[in-house]
Order: structure tokens, then C-alpha cells, then sequence
């Protein structure tokens, strides 16, 4: 009989220590300096996906505490930019897929009334898309202008060493211990985009619990039979 | 009761372990808990979201509240527990000048003054405009209609003008205002029976400054609104300051009489800063913020972006913070290595190839002309614009782009190219063609 597991995870939250910083170093260090300091006026992240942009985002919300919010912005394209009108009242804005509102009138122009807001305010928006500001393809030239002041910063996909520490990094603030060569041994035989090795991992990280086993190659096998 | 960062914080810690961190971070995150007697106020910052966990979360959260506080109930509402960090030296109130007149909070950036806008060539009479209507508001060039492209510095000698008059007069009731909150403002005061209120307080200015007023256009009411306010501001010599992208008869959507009007004063044009201006600017931004910034790093950053000041701004905050986050002083090989997406996105975008392309499309010509034996002067003059273009924002040497061009001579580039600069000097038209060109190749 299985064992009933309780909800007794740790908690593994988007956090800067749970954020592979190598190659990265300046920019995490920006937005720490950013959200603690409240110096500076933001930044502009991009890279293509699953290379972090939201876990930094959502770390700095963390960060911020009440003083942070963070909106995914192609998650309210139906629901429209009201979402944005008088967020420059908390002074950490975290603007996610910016590019995703890129060409629509009504975002854009709403996005512009909050920027100038944000920086009359003296706040920060740290906003993330999937290219630089210029490549967004604005329609706004305006909103174009006032994103290229961000200092921007480009994350870089993870080569294979880097993708198996940033897995062991997650593990580990679950209170997992995931051995290299099991780390390894999912690259090989599941897809290589984090987002999916990170859904690898939440499922591990049950079974395990269920099982009492450690993060062997055979135990992952066992839970993945079907990725052989 | 417990102390309400104890009681909230308890319950944040339950609403986080239970709703996906995105939601949370969204929805949660910035509520801002307030204690009351007997009631928690959670301050949202805008009704969306209010409206938002009134559906979706606010059960749980009563729930929780009431759990962990004794039965303490909950009441969300707009706002936030104090003014963001650094509002207060942004918001620079005037007192009003008659016991009638509404309290107006100026908006003033007391960062934009005079003494740190760089003047060049470029802005010379714009700043000088500018500061004189600082000097002597309401009389000397009233309306002052300031326009240019995104980015060259309407909106600091606008608010220039503004604070220069607060520090003449600390009571002067000097209002800055972007038109889209102009027009926001006047439809929540119809949204909620408060124009009148609008209406007193736009007119009681001793001076109006309005941002890009483009966005005017298309909106017939708000532009009503603002005919009246501005009458009425320039019938008691008050001063107004509009910024605008184009020429003010060149904004469609703006009605006639408006467009007329703007034209009762002084109208000045911001052009893109030269490169001297740009190095200037930068060394002024670097300085600014107590950065070292050796004057090659400025002409480097300088001559490789050249679309507009804040592109400039972008570049070297990125400079100073991979200085200040990594410990090394700034190089031009360090701000190279800084900039290296950025300028490698710049010489995709400045080839040759896309040079051609960028300029036969501007001339209405075609690729091939440019690279024909015609020398007819509707295609000769494009296509000394184009070899001029691309000795000066691309790496390739003159043989190179001799070469490119059709397979012509490097003396034929050499002469295109001072042909194009000497007439850059006399005839507007082609320096007009080549900063467009210029602008649209690095913007």
C-alpha cells in the first residue's frame, strides 16, 4: 500500500538561493541592490524561455514584500490593462512577457502612463520579455524610448553543466539530494528545457516521498518507465 | 488581537503555501495590512485587484483572519500604508495663492533643471527658450511649444521651466502633466461629477506644463476641455508649456483652433544630439551619479548608439552597474564587453546590405539602382547618402564598401562621402534625409 503523503514539502519558492546565478552575477546582484536599496529605476531582462527571466521576477517580488507585485501580462490580455492602472503605488513593479502586449494600442499606451508614473514616484519596474526592448516590436514609440532607459540584461540558456547544477540547486531546497549522475541520467532521456525538467522534479520529489527511496538512477527509472 | 504583522504574516504564510506562487505573488503579495480595532485592512493598490480578491480569495482570507486574530474581520480597499519611497521630494505641493484656489501638487522631477540639461547644438535654442519663459513666465513666449523625437529632452526643459519657477517662487502653483493623465484626470471628474473641480483646478495655475500632447488627438472632448483651460490661462498671462513629437500642424486627430493657438507663441524644435552633445551628456549622467566615466568610454558609447538619449541612458547604466557589481574600473574594452548584445543586435541591423535596403526604401528606388552605373542625380544622391552611411556606422573600409556598391573605386567613396558631409552643411534637405536615415538605422 502506497504511504498517504502530507503536505509536508518544503516550500520551494522563487527565490534568489534557489537561482543559479553563474553568468548572471551582475544582474542578480542589480535587482537585490534594486529591490533592497530601492536605487535605481529598474531594468529590462530578456532571453529566450525557460531561462529564469520569471523566477528573477518573482524573486524580487519576494523580496520586496508588500512593496513588490508581480503580473504576468499575457496572462490578463482578455481581462485588458486595467490590471496596471495605479500599480505605481507599490514601488517594485514586476512586468512579466512584456512582449506579449507589443502592438496592441491600448496596453501600450497603458504601460506608458504607468512607466511615467513609476519614475515620478521614484519606483522601480523590472520588466522581462522574450527579446530587448527594441525587438519588441512597440508600437508606441514613446514606450519604446522609455524601456530602452533600462539597463538591460540578457539571461543565456544553460549549457548541460550548468542545467544539471540549477536541477541539484532546486533538489536541494526541497531537501532533496539529487546525485550527478541521476541529474544526468533525466537530461538524457527527457526534454532539456528546465520548465520541463523542473516538472520532472516535482513529480520526483513525490514519488520519493511516497517510496522512502533516494534519487537513484534505478528509483528514477523505476518512477519514468516509460522515458527508456 | 495580535499584532497585525504577526497575524497578516501568519496568514500570508498559510495563503502561500496554498496558492500557486504566481497567484500569490500577484494577488497577495502587495496587499499592505493595516490594524484596526477590529478588522484587518488590506490595502490593494487598485480596484482591479480588489474587485479580483473580493471573487476569488477574499473567504479564505476572512477565514484566516479570522483564525488567527480572534475573530478579527477584514475590509479590502484602494491604497497603501504610506507614500512610496521616494514620493515625497517628487510631489513638491504648492501652497495655494488665494485662500480658494485647490491645493496642486506640481509633479516637478526637481531633477530637471537647467543647470544639468547639456546643451549642444542640437537643443541650443529649445534651452534657451526655455529658460528664458523659466525667467519670466507668462511673458516673454507664451505658449512655449517644444517638439522633437522620443527621447532628446522635452519633458527635463519643460519641467525645467516649472522648477525654475518654484525656485523664484515657492508658492507659484506650477502643474506638470503627461495629456494622457490630463485626459485621465477629466474623465474620472465626469465619471464622478467632479469636473467642476478639474475645471478650478487646471485654471488656477500660475503655470501649466503638458507633456507630448499628441495623445490630444482623436480625443474631441478632452480637447474641448483643454481649449478652455488654455484660454483661460492665457487670458490671465499664465503660462503653459506643451511638448509635442512633430510639428504642432503636423498632428493629426488635433483640432484646428488648438493647433492654431499653439502657434501664438514660440515654437522650438529639439533635433538628436551630435556626438560631441552625447559625450557631453553622458559625462554629465556619469557625473551625475558620482560614476568615473573616462571621456573614450563616453565618444565609444557615443558614436555606437546614436538613436536617442535615453538609448544612451540605457547604455550606461548597464556600463556602471557590471562596474559596480563586479569591481572593475570602466574601460572601453569593459563597456564593450558590457554592451556586447546590444551592440551586436546594433551591427545586425547596420550591414551594408540593410543599409541599401533601408536607403533605396526611403528614396522610393530600388536595391539595384544603387548598385547600377546611373548617375542621374535622383539615384547618384541616394546612393552617395547610402556609402556615407555605411563608412560611418559600419567597420568596413572604403574598398569594402566600394565593393558592395556595385564594385566601385574607394577614391568614388571617399568623394561621395565628403561630398555628402559638405552638403550636410548647406543644404537642409540632405542633412534632413541623412539624420532620418541616421535615426532609422540605429533607432
Amino acid at each position: 500500500m502506497n504511504q498517504m503523503v502530507l503536505p509536508l514539502q518544503l516550500q520551494d519558492n522563487a527565490v534568489f538561493s534557489s537561482f543559479l546565478v553563474d553568468g548572471n552575477e551582475t544582474l542578480v546582484a542589480f535587482l537585490i541592490d534594486a529591490v533592497e536599496q530601492g536605487s535605481g529605476h529598474g531594468c529590462w531582462i530578456w532571453g529566450a524561455a525557460a531561462t529564469g527571466k520569471t523566477h528573477l521576477l518573482q524573486a524580487s517580488c519576494a523580496l520586496a514584500g508588500d512593496r513588490g507585485v508581480y503580473l504576468p501580462l499575457d496572462q490578463f490580455l482578455e481581462a485588458g490593462p486595467g490590471i496596471l492602472e495605479g500599480m505605481e503605488r507599490r514601488p517594485i513593479i514586476c512586468l512579466d512577457s512584456v512582449d506579449a502586449v507589443a502592438g496592441r494600442g491600448d496596453w501600450e499606451s497603458a504601460l506608458f502612463q504607468l512607466y511615467n508614473n513609476v519614475m515620478q514616484a521614484g519606483g522601480s519596474i523590472i520588466a522581462a520579455a522574450n527579446s530587448s526592448a527594441r525587438k519588441c516590436e512597440f508600437v508606441l514609440p514613446d514606450l519604446l524610448s522609455r524601456f530602452s532607459q533600462l539597463p538591460a540584461f540578457r539571461l543565456v540558456p544553460l549549457d548541460e553543466s550548468g542545467r544539471i547544477k540549477a536541477l541539484q540547486l532546486r533538489a536541494s531546497h526541497r531537501g532533496l539530494t539529487l546525485p550527478e549522475e541521476t541529474a544526468t541520467y533525466l537530461l538524457s532521456r527527457t526534454r532539456r528545457d528546465m520548465a520541463s525538467l523542473y516538472d520532472l522534479l516535482d513529480r520526483l520529489d513525490l514519488e520519493s516521498l511516497k517510496a522512502q527511496r533516494r534519487l537513484t538512477i534505478p528509483f528514477v527509472r523505476d518512477v519514468f518507465s516509460d522515458l527508456d | 488581537m495580535e499584532s497585525d504583522a504577526n497575524l497578516w504574516d501568519r496568514c500570508i504564510r498559510s495563503l502561500q503555501a496554498e496558492l500557486p506562487e504566481q497567484q500569490f505573488n500577484t494577488w497577495i503579495r502587495p496587499l499592505q495590512a493595516v490594524e484596526e480595532r477590529t478588522v484587518v485592512r488590506l490595502l490593494a493598490p487598485n480596484r482591479f485587484v480588489v474587485d479580483w480578491l473580493q471573487q476569488h480569495h477574499l473567504a479564505r482570507i476572512e477565514e484566516l483572519v479570522a483564525k488567527h486574530g480572534n475573530g478579527c474581520g477584514v475590509v479590502i480597499a484602494v491604497g497603501s500604508r504610506a507614500p512610496a519611497t521616494n514620493e515625497a521630494p517628487v510631489e513638491r505641493a504648492s501652497r495655494p495663492s488665494a485662500p480658494e484656489a485647490p491645493p496642486v501638487s506640481s509633479r516637478l522631477n526637481p531633477a530637471f533643471t537647467f543647470a544639468n540639461f547639456v546643451e549642444g547644438k542640437s537643443n541650443q535654442l529649445a534651452r534657451a527658450a526655455a529658460s528664458q519663459v523659466g525667467e519670466n513666465p507668462g511673458k516673454s513666449y507664451n505658449p512655449l511649444f517644444i517638439y522633437g523625437g522620443v527621447g532628446l529632452g522635452k519633458t527635463h526643459l519643460m519641467q525645467g521651466v516649472g522648477n525654475a519657477m518654484l525656485a523664484a517662487n515657492p508658492r507659484a502653483r506650477v502643474c506638470y502633466v503627461h495629456s494622457e493623465r490630463f485626459v485621465g484626470d477629466m474623465v474620472k471628474g465626469l465619471q464622478h461629477n467632479t469636473i467642476s473641480d478639474f475645471k478650478r483646478l487646471y485654471r488656477s495655475l500660475d503655470a501649466l506644463l503638458i507633456d507630448d500632447i499628441q495623445f490630444f488627438a482623436g480625443k474631441e472632448r478632452s480637447q474641448e476641455e483643454f481649449f478652455h483651460t488654455f484660454n483661460a490661462l492665457l487670458e490671465g498671462q499664465k503660462q503653459i508649456v506643451l511638448t509635442c513629437d512633430r510639428y504642432p500642424k503636423e498632428v493629426s486627430g488635433l483640432e484646428e483652433r488648438l493647433k492654431s493657438r499653439f502657434g501664438w507663441g514660440l515654437t522650438v524644435s529639439i533635433e538628436p544630439p551630435e556626438l560631441e552633445t552625447s559625450v557631453a551628456i553622458l559625462m554629465s549622467k556619469a557625473s551625475a551619479e558620482g560614476v568615473d566615466l573616462p571621456e573614450e568610454v563616453a565618444f565609444f558609447i557615443a558614436q555606437r548608439i546614436r538613436s536617442n538619449v535615453r538609448e544612451l541612458e540605457g547604455a550606461l547604466r548597464r556600463v556602471v552597474a557590471n562596474s559596480r557589481f563586479t569591481g572593475r574600473p570602466i574601460s572601453v574594452d569593459f563597456a564593450k564587453e558590457a554592451l556586447r548584445d546590444l551592440l551586436a543586435m546594433q551591427d545586425r541591423l547596420v550591414s551594408i546590405e540593410n543599409i541599401q535596403k533601408t536607403v533605396a526604401e526611403y528614396f522610393k528606388i530600388r536595391v539595384a539602382d544603387l548598385l547600377s552605373r546611373r548617375r542621374s542625380r535622383s539615384i547618384a544622391r541616394p546612393r552617395q547618402i547610402a556609402m556615407c552611411l555605411a563608412k560611418e556606422l559600419t567597420n568596413h573600409s572604403l574598398p569594402e564598401i566600394g565593393d558592395a556598391f556595385g564594385g566601385r573605386d574607394h577614391t568614388t567613396v571617399l568623394h561621395g562621402c565628403r561630398r555628402i558631409r559638405s552638403l550636410r552643411e548647406t543644404e537642409a534637405r540632405v542633412d534632413e534625409d541623412y539624420s532620418n536615415l541616421l535615426r532609422t538605422l540605429t533607432g
